[in-house]
């Protein structure tokens, strides 16, 4: 039509000495690679592809426990004897108790931290005062390994809950405050500004300004922070507790049962996705002008 | 036009405003003095670094000069209020709030009720023309579109000075254009007293009914120049605009002015 159109007010046929009527060649494309640069795999081939790697993990697992000598084989369980175990575990002994007591501890713990942490990291990336006053001595919190309180919670709170409750806080919250600090200075300056020449107080503009905007990266921060939580429970739960994923790891230990221990490791992994999904599905919730819709 | 015989005090006057870092070893401001008029479109024109921006902040409140005053209507004025609204280079609307509750925002902190507020909302958002996006997030929006919101947003809160610092750099040439254009429909249907930065001799001339134009190190007034070719008049059209006589000779000025200063801090 366009083309037609064209010729017919004697514009210079672009289509050389082909005629204009015929469809142009097909663009022939270089064929896609599998490492290419810029390429998006459509959702149902990342599925494909995680579902893959996930395989070659287990694969590569069970290969190893065939190629271990006979005599050694109980040290690398096979897959199925882990998940036999796991079932054991649950349907036996009462797994879920436990699974109930490190979760209760994680939110709990995460829970404080987070309560305390969120509003410091926020104050200290809004007001370069508060930021001068806390940032010398958190950093330095910041450098001191969580474990190494393990001994002083023992002695203060015994083998209490409190100790371990006591330890993912210590171990989460200098971490958390420094990552909402850059969430909160990430802000632009120029929404605050804006605010304020609306007429907005200062607390207006921290209440309606500064965290609304802060709010999704600082549940990212969260989110990443959560997952640390994680390692300090089972090092707090190793070293002195009778119950949690911590404790019957470290009993299975003590009798060589490593399809236990790997279980418990495995169930691990399990709720770390879930928490994660958890948190996603929070940020989907929660602020749903921060997810890119297409219509 | 010239509203200044009236004797009633100005929309804002700057009084000998100075601001010195360093202890006064570096001014960018020297003892700036003007007066705005009602209803006028004011541009501040000058090389990077003149002091412009700087100006318009003081005016805005958001920083504080070293030396001087300013008077709204004739009050003294310390630190940001809605009586001058503000618009930024960069997108200041909010992104968790939808373009209806980010033009109500400003309301709101004035303690406008909910009814008037969802009302009032609803005919500005209808001025910059995007009624049908009330319900929308900025994330969806172009930049044109977020940069209407908050010119919405400000327009709402009525403020007595309209204050622009660079609002349409970050825009692209057409949709800067519609932006402009835009801007002179409002501003003569609202009857607002504007001063608006540029970088763009044609964008100053085209929206302004005077151009200050800065000098930099110190930031001074170079010249002050009434764009009296128009008349009195706003153009909408750009294209009748450049056709009027006395265009090319202001646009020439300016051009020669800008060059001069280049050339000043090339040799210094």
């Amino acid at each position: 039509m366009q083309e037609s159109r064209a010729a017919a007010i004697g514009a210079p046929n672009h289509a050389g000495h082909e005629a204009a009527n015929d469809p142009a060649p097909l663009f022939v494309a270089p064929k896609e690679r599998f490492l290419e640069f810029r390429l998006q795999p459509t959702s149902q081939r990342a599925w494909m592809l995680g579902t893959l790697g996930a395989l070659g993990f287990f694969g590569l697992w069970e290969l190893g426990h065939y190629l271990t000598a006979e005599s050694a084989r109980k040290f690398l369980p096979s897959v199925e004897q882990v998940a036999r175990a796991l079932y054991v575990l649950f349907s036996e002994r009462n797994f879920l108790h436990d699974v109930l007591i490190s979760c209760y501890r994680i939110f709990v713990s995460f829970f404080a931290a987070s309560a305390v942490g969120v509003p410091i990291g926020i104050l200290m990336g809004c007001f370069g005062n508060v930021r001068a006053l806390l940032n010398p001595t958190l950093s330095g919190w910041r450098y001191l390994p969580a474990a190494s309180f393990i001994p002083l919670l023992l002695v203060w709170f015994g083998p209490t809950d409190l100790a371990k409750i006591a330890l993912l806080f210590i171990g989460v919250i200098f971490f958390l405050i420094s990552l909402i600090l850059d969430n909160t200075r990430a802000v632009p300056k120029e929404l605050v500004e804006a605010a304020l020449t609306m007429g907005a107080s200062r607390r207006e503009a921290l209440t309606g300004v500064v965290v609304p905007a802060a709010m999704p990266t600082v549940l990212d921060s969260m989110r990443n922070m959560i997952a640390v939580g994680w390692t300090y429970l089972v090092i707090a739960e190793i070293v002195g507790a009778q119950d949690g994923i911590g404790a019957v790891m470290m009993r299975a230990g003590r009798f060589l049962n490593v399809d236990t221990i790997m279980a418990a490791i495995f169930t691990i992994g399990v709720l770390g996705i879930l928490t994660d999904v958890l948190f996603r599905v929070a940020q989907h919730l929660l602020f749903p002008w921060n997810v890119e819709r297409r219509s | 036009m010239d509203t200044a015989a009236t004797g009633t005090a100005p929309p804002l006057r700057a009084i000998r405003i100075s601001k010195e870092y360093l202890g006064g070893s570096f001014k960018a401001l020297d003892d700036v003095s003007f007066e705005l008029r009602e209803n006028q479109i004011t541009a501040f024109v000058g090389p990077s670094g003149c002091g412009k921006t700087t100006m318009l902040r003081i005016v805005a409140g958001l920083e504080y000069p070293t030396r001087g005053r300013l008077e709204v209507f004739g009050k003294p004025v310390v630190g940001p209020g809605p009586d001058r609204g503000m618009i930024f280079q960069a997108y200041t609307s909010f992104p968790w709030l939808t373009a209806q509750k980010n033009v109500e925002y400003g309301m709101k902190l004035m303690g406008i009720g909910t009814g008037e507020r969802r009302e009032r909302a609803n005919g500005f958002l209808k001025l910059v023309h995007l009624e049908k996006f009330a319900g929308s997030y900025p994330r969806s929006m172009s930049g044109g579109m977020k940069q209407r919101v908050a010119l919405a947003r400000t327009l709402a809160q009525n403020p007595k000075v309209l204050l622009m610092d660079e609002p349409f750099g970050a825009l692209d040439a057409q949709v800067r254009w519609e932006m402009q254009e835009l801007m002179i429909e409002l501003i003569e249907r609202e009857k607002k007293t504007v001063v608006a930065i540029t970088h763009d001799i044609e964008e100053a001339i085209y929206l302004a009914d005077r151009i200050i134009f800065f000098s930099r190190q110190p930031g001074r007034i170079k010249a002050d120049i009434p764009v009296d070719f128009k008349n009195g008049r706003r153009y909408q059209r750009k294209e009748e605009l450049v056709r009027l006589p006395g265009y090319a000779d202001l646009e020439h000025r300016l051009f020669a002015m800008m060059r001069e200063e280049i050339q000043e801090t090339k040799t210094a």
